[in-house]
């Protein structure tokens, strides 16, 4: 038994000194990122999630985008007219783009793109915004000419651009029609500075450079500007695991982590072959109240849970002192956000223990659900209650399952539930994603006819000043009413190894792998 | 006697038929039982009702439950497990491809703990209560009382981070560059190898210490064979008895369990595949995915039963 | 003399955890749920014996709060699995035919069923707290149980005394009360032993997996699976619960094998 047991182990250190050569290298050439998890398919706006959304906004490009500082601007599109009345948008398309099988785009392929969207079968994720049930509604596109396409809409709509551009919509892309095969999806080909290259489901998505990418002149701007493929190859794998990102990427078997857990950031700052950047995000994490429930639908009973919490402690332990506390529902990245939206309440336990006494509380428990497939959400949780203790609340945490939670949230079923939303571009968005008829729309948190009345005046008119007006109004009906308290924006930090250059985040957060090198290490 | 043996093997399997729709009845079945909808998780916090309508639709999620069993049973007995909600690939590939991941670990580590189970339980029984014997039980006993994840995770953090010997992450299929699958497979093959060592080591030796109390041992030795005789050709096929049937329980488990080593080890499993697609509320998936463990499991439990007369003459495979 | 050995050093381990989890019910150093942010993860002191976790709150305290969580999960959970298996294992293994034939299949169904599957499935009828692990853990192990107890049964069924039993004109049930289950006990209480072990270990699978007895109530299962992020960093977070897990499973694994010892003389060497 003995020589066994030390045959086996000659064995295995062998295979293991053989072998390790090959391990952990920087493969030259492909710039190895990490994905949480798999894409869900190539198909740009009809089967995706947010990491495919990442991925496909590589390959595939758009008439518009979202420039950095999440206004509008022309990436396939040359110029974009607006007619005085806002019902038409002419399109004047780049005579230089090329899609990946070197053909020239031309306006069919925009109409062919655009029918394949609007086709109610196909389950676009923009379909209503485009039908008339929601932004807008498209009456008509027409290519009177290979170079231009035209938008006619029934009626203004002043966020028509900015919905076309959401990269959740796949961008509305322009793909070649070889990309289909009869009626069923093939594989996309683009205009985007990379091609599709391997899919290896459940493991990786490799994308190869474009050599003939008609890059826009300019630096990089968000989804838009000069978008050159620095790398012949990228390839995004599928790591789920964070403990086993940390290690691939301290280990060299990735090249980069777009977005690393706060409590990590520490351990990656002492190490001298990692950078990192920091980056504040769109998306809003809060805690939310059901105003039918009968103990919280006493408004005071809401603000006094408001009053109990110590923002800057909460956040500062949440996200281990990265992400800024903000009492908006609009995100601080946001340009609509000045000082009505700065303004932080501060803890006053006092006066919430005299509002609760006020509405008669009596330490009936309140149940507050979470989950942990979101550790923010966790913390925030346990922080609430701890905070909500101290001015004599006494709130139950129960932790759910992710589907579970989002179900419950969904129809409504809880009384207070720490949740997260995703990224909304636009002030307008994001008190839609909270606000409507409760009996339609079980999900929405505020049902307030005053605030659902200016926030449907928000998204008609474009006037800035106007719109800063009504944002601000709705500012103060929200800490009026308080249906949530919302808490910050989470600040996304990426990872890099030292001999990756030029990877930067943005607040729109999906990770751009144009214009990133890899230095020889 | 090969006839009665095909007829055997008949009948077992004719009665795995029963066990496999209970199983998929009660999958089926509580899946649409549990809140959370694949259709609002694909659609995310932003869902209009009518898009979930829509995308249920579409998922045929909108019909009675019963029907959407009855259709799906239809589907099955054609062969075909339908697709996945979340990837839209076939189920039935995806299994098979997921399996080979899972196979080859968990066959590796039985095999390789079993190799050294075995002769170390034995070992330990016929040395027993020396010093060598407490140090393999108290070894046993450790390796068992560690979960699995944690064990894991320190190998890959030691061997893979520090010492740099394999990589953390990754995977390719053996058939395309088996040199480099086996540097991917080595560090789980050996996490789960030392976890089962500790179970089947104790097993063997307890089986082991048994056996060499029994009468016909006894009479063995009487007789004047020689130790090294006893111990092969009379405990050896004994002790390895109950540690076949513990091994059959343990592959058969093992399907399930092997969800936690594959994701510390990023390996595109058959048990993490399960575990997503719960989470997900990956319907056909799912409902494949135990169908398919299920009959596995009713396979390798055959085999086990079959291969007993082999060990232990007195028993026959009846 | 090694019998003895393995009982004390089983026992005493054992032991000190069982204490443990009992001294917590009245006492523990601080409150094991209370969130001290400014004090997070900090390193073993004077103060806290074991250091902080990530939320500030007593590391030593969660552990004795978690062991009377864990322990009393896994007890009831083995007692579930034994009482599912005695009944069924009992029916099945006496009375043989179509009867025996059904219940297996049953069993084997649900012997194919995984853990996380159960577990999901009842924490939904019984909401998110440790009596759904219990049911669903007892569900997944109880198909162990019938096994051997249903061997057992089909062993000693051929046996003279039960023979001279029906002989004599005892009903079957007073043949199997009398006869047969005492005979059980032997190899259920060593399963039992270890079936302890396992469902330790399966609630901490079932915390990493994010489905286990949920926070923020410390279990060992969930303070190890929490501790993992931290395992350079703060390394105690994780050690802690883990040690915790070893000793008592070493502790009833040895229990275990005295137990088996002693039975021994009384078993027929079957």
């Amino acid at each position: 038994m003995k020589t066994a047991l030390i045959s086996t182990f000659a064995v295995l250190a062998a295979a293991c000194t053989a072998f390790s050569a090959a391990v952990a290298q920087p493969q030259a050439g492909t710039l190895r990122v990490r994905l949480n998890a798999d894409i869900r398919s190539t198909d740009p706006g009809l089967n995706r999630d947010a990491n495919t959304d990442a991925v496909m906004m590589h390959v595939v490009e758009g008439l518009v985008a979202y420039r950095e500082d999440a206004t509008v601007g022309p990436l396939l599109a040359q110029s974009v007219q607006t007619s005085p009345d806002g019902l038409t948008y002419t399109f004047k398309l780049r005579p230089d783009v090329r899609f990946h099988n070197g053909a020239p785009m031309t306006a069919d392929d925009v109409v062919f793109t655009w029918n394949r969207y609007m086709k109610p079968s196909n389950n676009w994720r923009c379909l209503p915004e485009f039908d008339g049930r929601g932004v807008s509604k498209v009456v008509s596109v027409q290519a009177p000419d290979p170079s231009t396409v035209v938008y006619t809409l029934e009626k203004p709509a002043a966020l028509f651009l900015a919905t076309l551009a959401r990269t959740d919509c796949g961008a509305a892309a322009v793909y070649h029609r070889s990309s289909l095969d009869g009626d069923k999806w093939k594989e996309p080909v683009g205009t985007g500075p990379f091609k599709l290259g391997e899919w290896r489901r459940g493991q990786f998505i490799e994308l190869v450079r474009h050599d003939a990418y008609a890059a826009l002149s300019g630096k990089r701007d968000g989804n838009t500007g000069g978008k050159k493929a620095e790398v012949a190859k990228a390839r995004f794998v599928v790591i789920p695991d964070s403990s086993a990102a940390k290690a691939a990427l301290l280990s060299g078997a990735i090249d980069l982590n777009p977005d690393i857990n706060d409590e990590d950031m520490a351990e990656y700052k002492a190490r001298k072959d990692v950078v990192l950047d920091s980056q504040p995000s769109m998306d809003m994490q809060g805690l939310l109240f059901q105003t039918r429930d009968p103990l919280l639908k006493d408004p005071r009973i809401r603000r006094a849970i408001a009053l109990a919490i110590d923002m800057p402690e909460l956040v500062a332990t949440v996200t281990t002192g990265n992400a800024k506390p903000s009492r908006s529902v609009v995100p601080a990245p946001s340009s609509y956000y000045k000082t009505a939206q700065a303004a932080l309440p501060k803890r006053d336990l006092a006066q919430a223990k005299k509002l609760l006494a006020e509405a008669g509380y009596k330490g009936q428990p309140i149940k507050m659900l979470a989950t942990k497939r979101y550790e923010s959400v966790y913390k925030i949780a346990v922080m609430a209650q701890a905070m909500a203790q101290e001015a004599g609340i006494q709130m139950d945490v129960e932790v759910l399952e992710w589907a579970t939670l989002l179900d419950r949230y969904n129809k409504g079923d809880y009384q207070t539930m720490a949740f997260t939303y995703s990224s909304r571009l636009d002030p307008s968005l994001s008190f839609e994603m909270i606000s409507g008829p409760k009996d339609k729309q079980p999900r929405k948190v505020w049902e307030n006819p005053e605030a659902l009345d200016l926030i449907a005046k928000s998204s008609v008119t474009a006037d800035r000043a106007k719109r800063q007006a009504l944002f601000d109004q709705l500012e103060a009906l929200l800490r009026a009413d308080v249906p949530a308290v919302f808490l910050y924006s989470a600040v996304n930090t990426s990872a890099a190894r030292s001999y990756v250059t030029g990877y930067q985040g943005w607040p729109l957060g999906l990770p751009r792998l144009w214009g990133v090198a890899m230095r020889n290490p | 006697m090969s006839s009665s043996l095909a007829l055997y093997v008949s009948r077992r399997l004719l009665w795995t038929l029963p066990t496999l729709l209970l199983v998929g009845l009660l999958v089926f079945v509580l899946m649409r039982l549990v809140p959370g909808d694949p259709a609002l998780l694909i659609l995310g916090d932003a869902a209009t009702p009518e898009q979930l309508e829509s995308l249920r639709a579409q998922y045929g999620l909108d019909r009675p439950v019963a029907v959407q069993f009855v259709l799906w049973l239809a589907q099955v007995v054609q062969g075909d497990l339908g697709h996945s909600i979340t990837s839209g690939q076939e189920v039935l590939p995806l299994l098979l491809e997921r399996f080979q991941v899972s196979a080859a670990i968990v066959l590796a580590a039985v095999a390789a703990a079993v190799l050294l189970a075995v002769p170390a339980g034995l070992y330990a029984a016929w040395k027993q209560n020396s010093v060598v014997d407490t140090m393999v039980v108290a070894a046993a006993t450790f390796f068992l009382s560690i979960p699995s994840f944690w064990l894991g995770l320190l190998l890959l953090l030691f061997i893979g981070l520090k010492l740099g010997l394999v990589p953390v992450v990754g995977y390719v299929p053996f058939a395309e560059d088996w040199r480099s699958a086996i540097t991917f497979l080595i560090l789980p093959t050996i996490t789960l190898a030392l976890i089962e060592l500790g179970v089947l080591t104790r097993m063997a030796r307890a089986s082991a210490i048994e056996t060499l109390r029994l009468e016909y041992v006894t009479h063995a030795r009487a007789k004047g064979l020689s130790e090294r005789t006893v111990l092969l050709r009379h405990v050896l096929p004994n002790a390895f008895a109950p540690t076949w049937t513990l091994v059959g329980l343990v592959l058969g488990n093992l399907l399930g369990g092997i969800a936690v080593l594959e994701t510390v080890f990023t390996l595109p499993g058959l048990g993490r595949l399960l575990v997503d697609s719960i989470f997900a509320r990956d319907y056909p998936v799912v409902q494949g995915c135990l169908l398919f463990t299920a009959f596995i499991y009713v396979l390798v439990n055959l085999v086990v039963d079959l291969c007993y007369p082999l060990f232990d003459p007195r028993v026959s495979a009846a | 003399m090694k019998l003895r050995a393995n009982a004390v050093i089983g026992s005493v381990l054992v032991g000190v955890v069982v204490l443990m989890a009992f001294v917590s019910y009245a006492w523990t150093p601080a409150n094991p749920l209370r969130v001290q942010p400014r004090l997070r993860l900090q390193p073993p002191s004077m103060q806290f014996l074991l250091g902080t976790d990530e939320f500030g709150r007593d590391v030593l305290s969660r552990l004795m709060a978690g062991a009377g969580t864990s322990l009393l999960v896994a007890a009831c959970t083995v007692l579930v699995a034994l009482l599912l298996g005695v009944v069924v294992g009992l029916v099945a293994g006496y009375v043989r035919g179509w009867v025996d034939r059904l219940l297996m299949v049953g069993n084997d169904a649900l012997l194919a069923f995984p853990g996380i599957l159960l577990a999901l499935g009842v924490m939904v009828v019984l909401g998110a707290n440790k009596w759904g692990i219990v049911l669903a853990l007892g569900l997944a192990y109880a198909p162990t149980a019938v096994r051997v107890v249903r061997g057992t049964v089909l062993s000693l069924r051929e046996k003279e005394y039960v023979e001279a039993s029906r002989v004599i004109g005892n009903s079957g049930l007073r043949t199997l009360f009398v006869h047969v289950l005492p005979n059980c006990t032997a190899p259920l209480v060593v399963l039992a032993t270890s079936m302890f072990g396992w469902v330790i270990l399966a609630e901490s699978a079932l915390s990493f997996l994010g489905l286990g007895v949920p926070p923020p109530a410390p279990t060992w299962g969930n303070m190890l699976s929490s501790g993992r992020p931290y395992i350079e960093s703060a390394a105690w977070l994780g050690i802690a619960p883990g040690a915790c897990i070893a000793i008592t499973l070493l502790g009833v694994n040895l229990v275990g094998d005295a137990l088996r010892d002693w039975f021994d003389p009384r078993m027929e060497g079957a």
